[in-house]
């Protein structure tokens, strides 16, 4: 099972994109809250969910008054499944109780002739809602439809007497002596006491009669969650052009993946995402590149799209093909525990452990940032060359961010950023002779943070080496780095 | 029923009634006025909790809330349970209260209801539109006591303010403590609001002669400033009621000075009520109170006790 801690979901962007849904119920509020991931073996229920999400987005734009009429009545809906409960347990609910009831399935009514609407065109499957007329009228025996819940005179031939002794003494009492008063009002408290029971014995013969309407009633409420996630969903689609996933065996594939959160970041600096591509396959999968390259980011937005894809959201992406995981797990470097008492190091290798074992209980993604980054780099080349080659051998896609040598050739693929790769240093240095920019900012502009696959034995990126020719380092220093290159 | 509120209590959208301590006679005015409105449909809120049969902090009995059929009521969902209308629900209103949610209920039937409205001023305005959405023809808040309700002003357009013997064993205290409340609530409303700004009073005031005071009004900042001559002719703008905390002295002396207090947010008292008959035994003469107060404010007074309800 995929669960992913808070720390996780907020680094690889789920939270931010969580959070740009907005569910209407609390049955839609309460599944994006409750984010639940398809198991390997809920592969057909993942492949109708995502086929609905595509639909459904593409039909966004043509049924826009559709969808904000069906928000609108999601929006109304409140969460009676504890009253449904307390029916099931026989016990007698009370007037506001009923009156939410009765909304509830009122609200259903409404969404039923445009959900039907929707479904012309999105042709949504495995969803679908009951007809809340029996139901309705048992709360509505008159048949009024109207908001109010209230248990009407005709409920009861003896309700119909008490209330009408109950009127005609407000009348005496409106009326009355101020001397004869009291001897009304202890009639009128007697007559009152009657009208409770009579109208709790209603009340508990209403219950009775809704109780075989529960499941269909707690269906319903499911549906209405149900149908709030798939247009968040859809709409989300919409906004970053996401694409439905094909689903395979073991094969990851994303082209043009973006990540939302850097997306909208980068866009309020009027920046651009460099959209990234990777393809693997089960073994280990390694991406190297200068620091400050972008390593982390493509890490994060394969996890973020492994992730919404589980979940049965579009990917943010061009093209997608994608397995099923029986697990994800990350470790990336700057989470440090605090409490173990351990170096980051060593807090680091007990956290691969764990993580190791779920990751080896099934097919599963594993991703690990700068591993290793704490100890010196002879050392650390030497463990993640070794858990590189451990990995690539095992049930899993694991990929790894190093800037470590030797450690590529034992991975099954490589892939580097681009970074600095087809940029003429010269241009720059003369373009920043002239316009005396701030070096730092305009190498950031010049950096691709995209990633290209290396076939074969790579060479060393020598991306420090153009940032020094490109900065003017000292001559007589840069001649010397070249000379030992 | 002869009517005994003044008619502009009826006309006034949202009244609130306030009492200047505990058996002040606010339930006797509510249940008054609800009986003289009979006819035209009320909605009826009150801040936090009150309505109680006992009144549990003096034990003595007190009148229950007599509505008319057709009121709506805005309550605590567990308040319902100890209300002798019938009920029509008519909207949840998802604002908790430590006793439920406020749940809008429609008499279906006269009786007696218990009131536990929300207690944040926003909150009560979203029930009191709730109301005139509903068909209201006016709203009719059960207010805090003293002070505290010198802060529903933002709702209310008009108050009914219920003073007694209860307060204090000298009807020369209860009337003056009156006047003082009465004064405060009664400040003219502010027709410009001047600008805000975080620096002293005194600086402001010499710049302009006006100034709006942020926070509370106290004696401390007013009586130096009127020492200085500083305040002369001068404008003083308060958020509401509930930021003066001037002693009546003090309140004579800005008068005197012609410095002009004013409110952000004002409501009108449109009239006193007196119950001559304390809860802890003690009685004052009705004429002799009913005319000290009468004296002392610029509206007409009551006695709710002046002839059974």
């Amino acid at each position: 099972m995929i669960t992913i801690g808070f720390e996780d979901r907020e680094k690889i962007g789920l939270r931010y994109v969580l959070d740009t849904l907005h569910p209407c119920s609390p049955f839609g509020t309460e599944r994006v809250r409750k984010l639940r991931f398809y198991a390997p073996d809920e592969r057909n229920e993942l492949e109708t969910e995502l086929r609905n999400t595509e639909r459904a987005a593409n039909a966004a734009d043509a049924l826009k008054p559709v969808y904000d009429q069906i928000m609108l009545v999601l929006c109304q809906l409140k969460d009676i499944r504890g009253s449904l409960k307390r029916l099931s347990e026989g016990a007698c609910l009370d007037h506001v109780e009923l009156f939410e009831l009765k909304g509830f399935l009122l609200r259903i009514s409404d969404l039923r002739p445009l959900f039907d609407r929707m479904n012309e065109t999105v042709r949504i499957e495995g969803l679908s809602f009951s007809d809340p007329a029996a139901a309705l009228d048992v709360l509505d025996p008159e048949r009024t439809r109207s908001r109010g819940f209230y248990i009407p005179d005709s409920a009861s031939e003896a309700l119909r007497a008490i209330r009408a002794e109950k009127k005609r003494l407000e009348q005496r009492l409106y009326e009355a002596a101020e001397s004869e008063k009291d001897a009304i009002r202890s009639m009128r408290t007697r007559v009152c006491a009657e009208e409770e029971t009579e109208e709790r014995a209603i009340r508990a013969a209403m219950c009775a009669a809704l109780l075989p309407h529960v499941p269909a009633m707690l269906a319903d409420a499911d549906a209405a969650g149900q149908l709030d996630f798939l247009i968040q969903k859809a709409l989300f689609a919409v906004r970053y052009g996401c694409v439905r996933p094909e689903i395979t065996e073991t094969a990851l594939e994303l082209t043009d993946m973006v990540n939302p959160e850097l997306v909208d970041l980068l866009k309020a600096k009027g920046r651009a995402f460099v959209p990234v591509s990777i393809a693997t396959d089960r073994g280990a999968t390694v991406i190297t590149g200068a620091n400050m390259g972008g390593k982390s980011v493509a890490m994060k937005t394969v996890a973020l799209n492994v992730l919404l894809f589980s979940a049965g959201f579009l990917v943010c992406a061009k093209r997608a093909r994608l397995p099923l995981f029986r697990c994800v797990r990350m470790l990336f470097d700057d989470a440090q525990s605090m409490q173990s008492g351990l170096s980051g190091f060593g807090s680091e290798i007990v956290r691969f452990n764990e993580a190791l074992r779920e990751v080896e209980e099934g097919y599963s993604l594993f991703l690990l940032d700068e591993f290793a980054r704490g100890t010196n780099p002879d050392e650390g080349a030497v463990i993640v060359q070794a858990v590189t080659r451990y990995l690539n051998g095992a049930n899993a896609i694991s990929i790894l961010a190093t800037h470590y040598d030797g450690v590529a050739e034992f991975a099954g693929t490589h892939y580097q950023i681009i970074g600095l790769r087809d940029i003429d240093p010269d241009e720059i240095k003369t373009g920043l002779s002239v316009s005396g920019e701030d070096g730092v900012a305009i190498i950031a502009r010049h950096m691709n943070y995209g990633l290209y696959r290396v076939e074969g034995k790579a060479d060393c990126p020598k991306d420090a080496l153009h940032i020094c020719r490109m900065l003017s380092l000292k001559p007589e220093i840069l001649e010397r780095i070249e000379r030992a290159y | 029923m002869k009517t005994l509120l003044p008619q502009n209590c009826k006309h006034i959208r949202t009244l609130s009634i306030v009492g200047m301590c505990k058996n002040a006679g606010k339930t006797t005015v509510l249940n008054r006025l609800l009986a003289e409105s009979r006819g035209r449909v009320l909605g009826l809120t009150s801040i936090g909790r009150d309505g109680e049969s006992v009144d549990v902090v003096t034990g003595t009995e007190k009148p229950g809330i007599y509505v008319p059929d057709g009121t709506l009521i805005a309550t605590a969902k567990d308040m319902l349970a100890l209300s002798d209308i019938t009920q029509e629900i008519v909207f949840t209103t998802g604002i908790p209260t430590p006793l439920g949610e406020v749940v809008l209920v429609r008499a279906k039937s006269a009786g007696n209801v218990q009131l536990a409205g929300p207690s944040i001023t926003s909150q009560l305005k979203t029930v009191s539109d709730l109301f005139f959405s509903l068909g209201a023809e006016q709203t009719i808040i059960d207010g805090a006591l003293g002070r505290k309700s010198l802060g529903a002003r933002a709702v209310a357009e008009g108050v009914i303010l219920c003073t007694g013997a209860s307060y204090d064993m000298r009807m020369e205290k209860v009337v003056a403590d009156t006047a003082q409340i009465f004064r405060v609530m009664n400040l003219k409303k502010a027709e410009t609001v001047p600008e805000e700004s975080d620096k002293p009073l005194h600086e402001i005031l010499k710049l302009s002669r006006e100034a709006l005071v942020p926070g509370a009004l106290t004696d401390a900042a007013v009586v130096p400033l009127l020492k200085s001559g500083a305040l002369k002719n001068a404008r003083l703008v308060v958020k509401d009621p509930s930021k003066v905390l001037l002693s009546p002295d003090t309140l004579d002396k800005l008068a005197l000075r012609s410095v002009s207090l004013e409110t952000v947010e004002a409501a009108k008292v449109l009239c006193v009520t007196v119950n001559p008959v304390s809860a802890y035994g003690w009685k004052f003469d009705p004429d002799a109170f009913l005319n000290t107060m009468a004296a002392a404010v610029d509206v007409p007074v009551i006695n709710v006790k002046e002839e059974p309800l």
